[in-house]
């Protein structure tokens, strides 16, 4: 068996980190290792390495959204995986942006937060409904643009269709789904503030085929192509 | 407060209107009436000159007090300070006339006068009363200092009668006026209001007459039936027309809030039955969504309520912004395939079955 993922849980309410606890305890595969749970960010280890593959963050700690510390985490080599009640679309967006590799509301919990701890620990996408609820939602005059295929399939599965029923409708196979959902979250780790996270994601979808490095480029903001910033087309990774 | 502005400016125009025409008053007297003594008791000035200038003064005095009352009443400041250069340019000018014929060819009292009504005219009436008390005591004082003879003073006192009680009646007679728009301007406000609340009564009787015509048309047998025995409350099926009953009760209820976002209002409304039933109902948004008329809202909560009242145990109900409308959609564990409102009112309805699931969405295109 491979190496298990390593996981922290940062989080103010211990009856919500005794139920992530038990949702990781409870996966089948026991592919995800709990390894630390905080309160709050000061009780995070902050040596050379980080100390768990991935952080589960609640958005909210001690009533203060903490949105903005996740570069930091990102810069410290922490995949960052949200875990959170609040569910606007503006915060999803911010989140995303400030680096996270995922979206997780509350009530998508139990169904998606292994899977979204999972898909960040190998830097793949995972787009929950929340999350494609944002996208689809995002008006900011520089978001990228989607194809009509990849808004119908995010529009499809924020509606609560299953992906294997979004394929059915659209007469793709459900991994084209996955594709088309997939490619719609790796435009956006193309555009925003840059962070290592997203550079990451960027190139594994590109070696995974889900995106040709030419469908990034359009997308990339003039204001941040400044010639010592990573093209995110070859992140330094 | 809002139907209070027409008829405010309408008060407001009438009000412009009298000030306009005693505009023309004061400046047709002073270029006529004033003017024309001038021109014509010429050689009797000492200084033509002189009173040619003061003649100036109260016709730039005249402009800017137009300009002042054409704006809007002018403060006290600006109404006074051009009332006292009228009073000290029509003295001036007496005091320069010769001393035995002062009263004769005297030609500025009366349009300082005619001033003084032109800026006090909206303010207090003892204002006005003062200034042309002062007027009149400036000019008499000039004649007593000339010498006052009998008839100078008879002269002064049917000069006086004459000037000041033309500028009185006038003043008064534009107060007059001034109430009497006021007036109709409040009659036509209270008409105005009272059309208004007619109006309203309509629109409500006419939505009431609706909603009873709904009730006639489904409850009404419905209940009847119960009330006959002739339905069995045990049937499932009676159970489901109830069911879809009560939810469009509850939505007809919702029809009549003004809320912003009615759409999703009515859709909560609509969802209260199924609820109380114990099927978890999730309502989410995406985007900002776009106003829809009431026909339309109905036909799609009509396809809400059909979904809702077979749901076993959760429907998710979500709605986007589309490119030109938007986008309703359900899923619901409802079992099997449930029969949906027709496509109409701009509202198109698709829908998919799979497995245990069953997906619609009615989508309302504004173009």
């Amino acid at each position: 068996m491979e190496q298990r993922v390593t996981v922290a849980i940062i989080e103010d309410h211990p009856v919500v980190t005794e139920g992530v606890a038990s949702w990781i305890r409870s996966d089948p595969g026991e592919r995800v290792q709990l390894v630390q749970t905080a309160r709050d960010l000061t009780g995070l280890a902050t040596g050379p390495q980080p100390s768990a593959d991935v952080i589960i963050l609640d958005l909210e700690l001690s009533g203060e959204l903490v949105t903005a510390q996740i570069p930091g985490l990102v810069a410290a080599g922490y995949r960052v995986v949200a875990f959170s009640g609040h569910s606007d679309p503006a915060i999803v967006m911010e989140t995303l942006d400030n680096g996270a590799h995922a979206y997780v509301s509350k009530d998508e919990g139990s169904d998606h937060l292994v899977e979204a701890v999972l898909a960040a620990a190998a830097d793949r996408p995972y787009v929950t409904r929340s999350q494609a609820r944002a996208l689809l939602a995002d008006q900011r005059p520089d978001r990228p643009t989607l194809s009509q295929q990849e808004r119908q399939a995010l529009l499809l599965w924020f509606q609560g269709m299953s992906k294997a029923s979004v394929g059915r409708r659209m007469s793709i196979t459900e991994n084209t789904v996955r594709q088309y959902i997939n490619r719609a979250r790796a435009k956006y780790a193309a555009t925003g503030r840059t962070a290592s996270s997203k550079d990451a994601l960027l190139a594994r979808a590109i070696e995974d085929g889900v995106i040709k490095p030419g469908e990034i480029v359009p997308y990339q903001s003039f204001a941040r192509s400044a010639p010592d910033s990573p093209s995110p087309g070859a992140p330094g990774h | 407060m809002t139907v209070a502005q027409p008829t405010t400016v309408m008060s407001g125009r009438y009000q412009r209107a009298f000030t306009i025409a005693v505009l023309f008053l004061v400046a047709g007297w002073h270029l006529g009436g004033a003017g024309g003594q001038l021109l014509h008791n010429r050689p009797a000035y000492g200084s033509f000159a002189f009173q040619g200038a003061m003649w100036l003064v109260m016709a730039v005095a005249i402009a800017a007090g137009s300009v002042q009352v054409l704006r809007e009443a002018p403060g006290w400041r600006w109404a006074w300070a051009i009332a006292l250069i009228a009073l000290a340019a029509s003295t001036a000018a007496a005091a320069a006339s010769p001393a035995s014929q002062m009263l004769a060819v005297e030609w500025a009292w009366g349009s300082a006068g005619w001033i003084g009504v032109l800026v006090l005219l909206r303010r207090r009436f003892s204002e006005l009363a003062w200034f042309l008390a002062a007027e009149a005591v400036a000019i008499l004082f000039v004649q007593v200092h000339d010498g006052l003879t009998r008839t100078d003073l008879a002269g002064f006192l049917a000069l006086l009668a004459w000037s000041t009680g033309a500028q009185v009646a006038v003043a008064a007679g534009v107060r007059a006026l001034d109430v009497a728009a006021g007036q109709a301007a409040a009659a036509t406000r209270s008409e105005h209001a009272a059309r208004e609340r007619a109006a309203t009564a309509e629109i409500i009787r006419t939505a009431r007459h609706a909603r009873w015509l709904t009730l006639q048309e489904s409850a009404v047998p419905l209940v009847a039936e119960l009330a006959a025995g002739t339905a069995d409350p045990g049937d499932p099926q009676v159970r489901i027309r109830c069911a879809v009953q009560a939810a469009r009760l509850r939505r007809l209820l919702a029809e009549g809030d003004e809320v912003p976002g009615s759409l999703v209002h009515e859709l909560h409304a609509s969802a209260d039955v199924a609820e109380r039933r114990g099927v978890a109902v999730d309502i989410e948004t995406a985007g900002s969504l776009p106003p829809v008329p009431g026909p339309a809202r109905r036909v799609i909560t009509d396809a809400a309520i059909a979904i809702l009242t077979v749901a076993r145990s959760q429907t998710r109900i979500t709605l986007a912004t589309v490119a030109a409308g938007i986008a309703v959609s359900f899923v619901a564990d409802t079992g099997a395939v449930v029969g949906l409102p027709a496509a109409s009112e701009g509202v198109a309805i698709e829908h998919q079955q799979d497995g245990g699931m069953f997906w619609a969405e009615a989508r309302w295109n504004s173009g």
